[in-house]
């Protein structure tokens, strides 16, 4: 899998690059926009991360070239600017996705995996984890063959979890993965700690062999 | 308060009242004194007719006393008597009152006389000749009752004028003034005073348009420099966050490592937080969020809730809400941000298991929630200012709600009554 990274500050492109090259990912970075250009004209990639601020540029304009070469990369902006008229026009340019900076690398993680297997399959489209088997078409979940009833929250916190496999994830990008932009409005997530639980209890009854670990002090791990 | 232009009024008003009332006096002195001259003189001129005709007829004693006679009973003014003494005396003038036949009203009369020695056949007479003349006392009535009449039309002349003037001469004053109240700094509007061809209201506008032109430019400084302040942050910020999330990812972290970096967590989102409150603080007013629809605030805050039903549920508390349809123009995003921040202040402020109501009832949305004392009203929507000690909030959240509130022109009330606090947001 090819990502590219379009970011200027080089620092925080390196870290998504470690954090994402834990996966079968590998990364390529520009920092510009000329930069970014000539990596577009050239090559193909599975998945292109778009800062909108860049030196020579304006992010939205290599959106429209992409549109013009008719290349069906997925595209996530990743923007500083936090304006919904970015994100409005940058979903209408063909972005598939936007993240406002800061995010937690979990959560970039689980939305370029998401866009990568949205890319990949079209219509039949199943994530499975040994014995856990997830529909995402139908939005329904088995365990050796048996169907799990979950909440909404309950399936989205698994998609998240299977996304960020071998990875801890904190509290907060828990709770900032369910309610948004809402959940920096508070500083306890406790609520998290009620969905996990509800959540690996229902797999465990269905009798999955209990891959989502607590990391004592920090957060939740899915181990396989 | 008095108006401006009541109190010139006012002070013309009394000055002519004074004046008119000096001059009454003088009125009357001064039409005593023509009639009496007036009167003097047509006794004098009289008398010295009568005199020549006597002179010139040679009239016996007996026809002066019949003459005497006639006139007291035809012309009651003149009179013709003989006296002892041959010495001519000095004309004499006089003034009598005395009772009048005639006058059934007054009692009295005023009398002005001519008293003259006159020898006809060597026989002395004193020729005498009264006129009936106003009385002071009725000519000051009289004048008094003008003046009086005077005054009022006067007065009425002064505030019908000064009407006038205060519409046309004070109208770009006036207008100044209205367009004065209705300017606010964070509205982004530039202020356009009338033109007036009066100096004084010229000098005031020209002084008046720089003064808020140079608050605005400030304005406009200080709004920019929070933007891309928080704009520069926003980049280390995130840059902190992932390498938390790396950091995190490391194998062999001890508990007590892990804990520590969970417990970085907190303030970094707090400060992300405040960041992001700054940003959106400063771009209300911008023209970003001019984009405005007609909304409904029912299904905005039906959408809203869901969005906090873990929070809710997590503190166990009791939530009612009750809506009504309700119709307003706004930008989507802002009514959101101003919904989330009253229902996050709400939920972070109630004790465990307390209680929420939330409703939307003819144009008035009211959130209330349970607590122990009434919040300081003073400082509340003023940008961090602590209301409790908690440092959860980012101490914007009310600064946001009030700048939202006016960019729309609503209103924002807090109350505390029977245990529970009320925000209350009145659209329109």
């Amino acid at each position: 899998m090819k990502i590219l990274i379009i970011e200027d500050e080089v620092e925080l492109a390196k870290d998504m690059e470690l954090f994402l090259s834990r996966e079968a990912y590998h990364c390529e970075l520009v920092a510009n926009y000329d930069q970014a250009m000539e990596k577009v004209y050239a090559y193909e990639y599975d998945c292109i991360l778009l800062d909108l601020m860049l030196p020579g540029g304006d992010g939205l304009s290599i959106l429209q070239e992409l549109k013009k070469l008719n290349k069906n990369e997925g595209v996530i902006i990743i923007s500083a600017k936090n304006s919904i008229e970015d994100k409005v026009s940058g979903l209408k340019l063909g972005a598939d996705d936007y993240l406002a900076k800061p995010f937690h690398q979990a959560e970039l993680a689980a939305r370029v995996e998401s866009l990568i297997r949205r890319k990949q399959f079209d219509s039949h489209n199943t994530i499975t984890q040994n014995e856990v088997m997830i529909d995402l078409q139908a939005k329904t979940v088995t365990v050796r063959g048996e169907g799990v009833v979950l909440t909404r929250k309950e399936y989205e916190l698994l998609l998240f979890f299977v996304g960020n496999k071998n990875r801890v994830l904190s509290k907060g990008a828990l709770a900032e993965h369910l309610s948004g932009d809402l959940a920096d409005m508070f500083d306890t997530h406790d609520f998290v700690y009620a969905h996990v639980k509800n959540l690996k209890k229902k797999l465990k009854e269905a009798g999955y062999q209990d891959y989502i670990k607590t990391i004592y002090g920090s957060g939740y791990k899915w181990e396989i | 308060m008095k108006r401006l232009l009541n109190k010139p009024l006012r002070s013309f008003a009394i000055y002519s009242l004074i004046i008119l009332l000096v001059s009454i006096p003088m009125y009357v002195l001064v039409i005593d004194y023509i009639w009496l001259t007036e009167l003097d003189e047509n006794n004098w001129l009289t008398l010295e007719h009568t005199i020549e005709k006597l002179e010139s007829n040679t009239y016996s004693s007996e026809e002066i006393e019949l003459m005497n006679r006639l006139w007291s009973e035809l012309q009651p003014g003149l009179s013709i008597v003989p006296i002892e003494s041959k010495a001519p005396f000095p004309d004499s003038v006089y003034q009598v009152i005395r009772p009048n036949a005639y006058d059934i009203d007054d009692e009295e009369d005023r009398f002005r006389g001519l008293k003259r020695h006159v020898l006809i056949n060597d026989t002395p007479y004193a020729l005498t000749i009264e006129t009936n003349v106003e009385e002071t006392d009725e000519t000051f009535v009289a004048v008094a009752l003008i003046t009086l009449f005077f005054f009022v039309v006067l007065i009425i002349g002064f505030v019908m004028l000064n009407r006038k003037i205060a519409i046309q001469a004070w109208r770009p004053f006036y207008e100044t003034l209205t367009r004065l109240k209705s300017f606010e700094l964070s509205k982004d509007q530039s202020l356009v005073l009338p033109a007036s061809n009066i100096f004084e209201f010229h000098e005031l506008n020209q002084s008046l348009e720089r003064l808020i032109q140079n608050n605005v430019e400030t304005y406009k400084i200080q709004k920019s420099f929070t933007e891309n302040a928080s704009h520069e942050l926003q980049t280390p910020i995130a840059l902190l966050k992932a390498k938390l999330d790396l950091l995190l990812q490391q194998q062999e972290l001890t508990p007590a490592v892990s804990e520590l970096i969970a417990s970085i967590e907190a303030p970094l989102s707090r400060l992300s937080r405040i960041n992001k409150n700054l940003l959106v603080l400063a771009k209300v007013g911008s023209h970003q969020y001019d984009h405005v629809e007609v909304v409904n605030v029912k299904e905005i805050l039906q959408d809203s809730l869901v969005l906090f039903d873990d929070y809710v549920s997590n503190k166990k508390l009791k939530l009612s809400v009750k809506t009504q349809s309700t119709r307003v123009s706004a930008n989507i995003y802002l009514l959101e941000t101003l919904l989330h921040n009253l229902i996050s202040n709400a939920i972070r402020y109630t004790e465990l298991g307390g209680q929420i109501h939330i409703d939307v009832i003819e144009g008035v949305l009211q959130i209330s929630n349970s607590g122990v004392s009434a919040l300081n009203e003073d400082q509340m929507f003023d940008r961090f200012s602590s209301l409790t000690n908690q440092k959860v909030s980012s101490g914007l959240g009310l600064a946001i709600i009030k700048e939202i509130v006016t960019k729309y022109d609503w209103n924002v009330d807090y109350s505390f009554d029977a245990g529970m606090h009320h925000f209350s947001v009145k659209f329109d």
